[in-house]
């Protein structure tokens, strides 16, 4: 079992680690590449083949050893990181996300997988100095040898050569030592290579105390022993002498390894050094009694650095993973992982409360008890806060559908030889993690499809005096209730005369019709239509934005598109934040009660005495032209219209309408339960809800009721006008 | 009493023949100061070939006798314990003498 854990977090962090590899080879694209990030793009390598090493994932191992040698190569110069090889490392990630995936189901690798893998490593091996065996799928490979780093460090430091400093106190000898002998033993640990012994401190011999002692020691030491082992040495006189190991350069790049994969994140730095081997215990006290003592505002790391115990790299290793284990349990602290479905019953509850407690305020109110009234509209209150809590606890940002677009942009700017840059904003927008879900598929093919038939080639653009590299945009923002999504590219636009062509020629409008340029650019959204000239595999087939139509509107949302002639296109997606519960206006028709959605309303009118609107559906608001549908007709509400009638106006994609009701009822909250398939092709209605009262309230679909009334504002309108030409 | 003195052509010559360590450091230091007295141009020669142990205190005391008579001194038949020392301190270069190494008392520690 717990090995099935620990292979599940090495699934996990794997696919993190890959995604890290990705993000950071794109920023190198741009050219944006820096030390640092190299070394971390080789250690992402080095941490999956390790890991996967432990498990035993042989394919893993020996694909990403390859990989890492290039990285290696890159991270030590002797590579540039020219687009050809950035590619081909971005490939190769793929292809270890692959392998990963595949160890993760179990499942042995299917044959054209491992033809890719094979082709991938032929042509990372170009980039190796030398034709490298191919590695045999099985064999567990040596680790390679880290290139070493060039930096400060002990004067005469070797791979393996320990420089020590050593001086002594003045009462060693008298307390039985001899430093000599000190020196004697630490050739039974290794070689001393070199050795100088300071004399500078001896006085003349006249005015001397001879059992003083006044020699120093520097000396390399090559050995393999520890840095512990060479300090318990000088154990019995540690406390009389100043002992300074400085490691060997190999021992930094161990010690930032061994740091970097320290498992437990210590908070503190010197304690992070000790456990990473690069500084005793006693080293760290000295430095923290120092620090204590004469310059309580230098920090520990400056500290040892200036006392020569630590390599500046590996005091700097230890800070970032300080920095690294302090965000880590920040976020820890700051986020549970909680199952999906657990959190669905709690919104689901939490909807039920909402009705009951809409319920008791009622009766509370009924009563004409003051208190009790005001003891539930307390209640009431609190249950809408929790409501809110409960139903943010869902809202994840959109970044996490945008943050695959970075790379879909360059592998989709490579296929159609386009040079595109993407610009992202709003990825911090909130919205149901369930609609995060349903909203990847359709955003990938708006994506595509602007950068394949939106934006000119290069050679077209600057012909038409554009900068050669085109722009995709994605752009996330709320507005009044909802999330607006836009997908906007800077291309030629859509041609509105071809698009009407191509209808007509479908079959989809007839050629007398007159459409308003939405209208002609909502036509592209129809199944079956595609102007595109040629058919790319990447968009053009005809098939996919009628499938995006129906998945945003399957959300309550819908698409809007903007175009302008070679300046570009903008297909704007409006959802509402969440499918669970929405604010409601309460309006009666006779017994039937429907609920707004209370965003969508924006006011409220009497509907003028006497019906003075005539027949007509539409009414004159401040100057304007207001459609109106009368809900009774619409759904044929058989009781007889009272004397006073209301219309709430209520607006949607910047299109208003009237919706004349009986009775205005208040705001109320309403839990959408969706109708059953039998109600699903029901125009104007969403959902139901169960009210307050324990009546069942239906949603009206507002959307399709604005489209509703200004188609029929149009027919009435041509009506009249053939009318008047009639009589003429 | 740890030293002897000889006279020589050129000198003298000062056998030591003791162990030379933090126990017996102080006294023969004494020994030396009296039979150096400041000012002195003849030539010494120290024979070690007594010295049958000798420590970093030792060391220190010949450091200093080098340091004080320059030229004047020479260090002579120096014993194995000396040897090794000033291999191990790597000092021998500091005294300046003709030493004769055996082969199998090299220690390995000499760079």
């Amino acid at each position: 079992m717990i090995v099935d854990e620990a292979r599940g977090t090495f699934f996990e962090e794997a696919q993190e680690l890959l995604r890290q590899m990705e993000q950071i080879l794109l920023a190198f694209e741009i050219g944006t590449q820096n030390e640092e990030e190299v070394n971390e793009l080789f250690r992402a390598a080095h941490t999956i083949k390790g890991s996967a090493g432990l498990f035993r994932f042989e394919e893993i191992v020996s694909f990403t050893h390859v990989v890492e040698s290039v990285l290696d190569r890159l991270r030590s110069g002797a590579l540039e990181a020219d687009d050809g090889l950035l590619g081909l490392l971005l490939e190769s990630g793929d292809h270890i996300g692959t392998l990963v995936a595949a160890a993760a189901s179990d499942s042995p690798l299917v044959e054209a997988v491992q033809a890719l893998g094979n082709a991938l490593v032929a042509r990372l091996e170009a980039f190796l100095p030398r034709p490298a065996e191919t590695p045999l799928a099985g064999e567990f490979l040596p680790e390679p040898e880290p290139a070493l780093a060039v930096s400060g460090g002990g004067p005469l430091g070797g791979a393996d050569t320990w420089h020590l400093s050593l001086r002594f106190g003045a009462d060693v000898l008298r307390m039985g030592m001899d430093p000599l002998a000190f020196i004697r033993y630490l050739t039974t640990l290794g070689d001393i290579v070199h050795i100088e012994t300071l004399c500078d401190a001896l006085p003349p011999i006249e005015d001397f105390d001879p059992e003083a002692c006044h020699l120093g020691f520097e000396l390399d030491l090559r050995s393999a022993a520890s840095r512990q082992e060479i300090e318990a040495v000088f154990e019995f006189v540690q406390d009389d002498a100043q002992i300074r190991i400085l490691p060997p350069h190999a021992r930094v790049e161990d010690d930032i390894a061994l740091i970097a994969e320290l498992p437990e994140e210590s908070s503190r730095l010197g304690e992070i050094l000790v456990a990473g081997g690069a500084l005793t215990r006693r080293e760290l006290e000295q430095a923290l009694r120092a620090q204590a003592q004469d310059a309580p505002e230098r920090r520990l790391g400056e500290i040892l650095t200036d006392a020569g115990a630590v390599h500046e790299q590996v005091v700097e290793a230890a800070l970032d993973k300080q920095k690294r284990g302090e965000e880590r349990r920040a976020a820890e602290s700051r986020s549970v992982k909680v199952p999906a479905d657990k959190l669905d019953r709690l919104i689901d509850l939490v909807g039920e409360l909402v009705i009951a407690g809409a319920g008791t305020q009622l009766l509370a109110n009924r009563s004409r008890l003051g208190e009790l009234a005001e003891s539930a509209s307390q209640v009431n209150r609190l249950v809408e806060e929790v409501r809110d809590a409960a139903l943010r606890l869902r809202m994840v940002q959109i970044g996490e559908v945008f943050n695959r677009f970075p790379r879909v942009v360059r592998d989709v700017s490579r296929e159609l030889g386009k040079d595109i840059e993407l610009k992202i904003s709003g990825a911090e927008t909130e919205l149901d993690k369930s609609m995060v879900e349903r909203l990847g598929d359709p955003l990938m093919h708006l994506m595509r499809n602007s950068m394949d038939h939106g934006l000119e080639t290069a050679e077209e653009r600057l012909a038409r005096g554009k900068p050669a590299r085109g722009t995709v945009g994605l752009a996330a923002r709320h507005e009044s209730g909802s999330i607006v999504i836009e997908v906007r590219d800077d291309g030629r636009g859509l041609d509105r005369e071809r698009i009407l062509r191509k209808a007509i020629e479908k079959g989809l409008v007839q050629e007398s019709q007159s459409l308003e340029d939405g209208e002609v650019y909502q036509l592209i959204l129809q199944p079956g239509f595609s102007t595109a000239e040629k058919v790319t595999n990447l968009s053009g087939r005809g098939v996919g934005m009628d499938v995006v139509k129906s998945s945003i509107e399957a959300l309550r949302g819908s698409i809007e598109i903007q175009s302008q002639a070679g300046e570009g296109t903008c297909m704007r997606l409006t959802l509402p934040l969440t499918l669970a519960i929405i604010d409601g206006f309460l309006v009666g028709v006779g017994c039937a009660r429907f609920v707004l959605p209370l965003e969508m309303v924006v006011e409220c009118i009497e509907l003028p005495a006497g019906d003075g609107a005539g027949d007509r559906d539409y009414l004159n608001l401040r100057g304007q032209v207001l459609p109106f549908l009368r809900l009774r007709e619409l759904f044929e509400v058989p009781h007889p219209a009272p004397r006073r009638q209301n219309v709430v106006v209520v607006q949607y994609g910047g299109r208003q309408a009237g919706l004349a009701v009986d009775s205005l009822m208040g705001e109320c909250q309403t839990v959408i339960k969706p109708l059953g398939v039998l109600f699903e092709k029901l125009r104007g209605i969403s959902g139901s809800t169960v009210l307050a009262s324990g009546e069942v309230g239906l949603i009206l679909d507002v959307p399709q009721l604005i489209q509703l009334a200004t188609a029929r504002e149009g027919v009435q309108i041509g009506n009249a006008a053939r009318q008047r030409v009639a009589q003429s | 009493m740890s030293l002897r003195i000889d006279t020589t052509p050129s000198g003298r010559r000062l056998h030591i023949e003791s162990e030379l360590t933090v126990a017996t450091a102080a006294a023969v230091r004494e020994e030396i100061l009296t039979a150096l007295p400041p000012g002195g141009t003849d030539e010494i020669e120290i024979d070690l070939s007594g010295v049958s142990e000798i420590d970093t205190a030792g060391l220190q005391l010949m450091l200093q006798l080098k340091r004080k008579c320059g030229a004047r001194l020479r260090l002579v038949n120096h014993s194995p314990a000396v040897l090794q020392i000033l291999d191990l301190s790597n000092l021998g270069a500091q005294f300046g003498d003709p030493v004769v190494i055996c082969p199998h008392e090299r220690s390995s520690v000499q760079s």
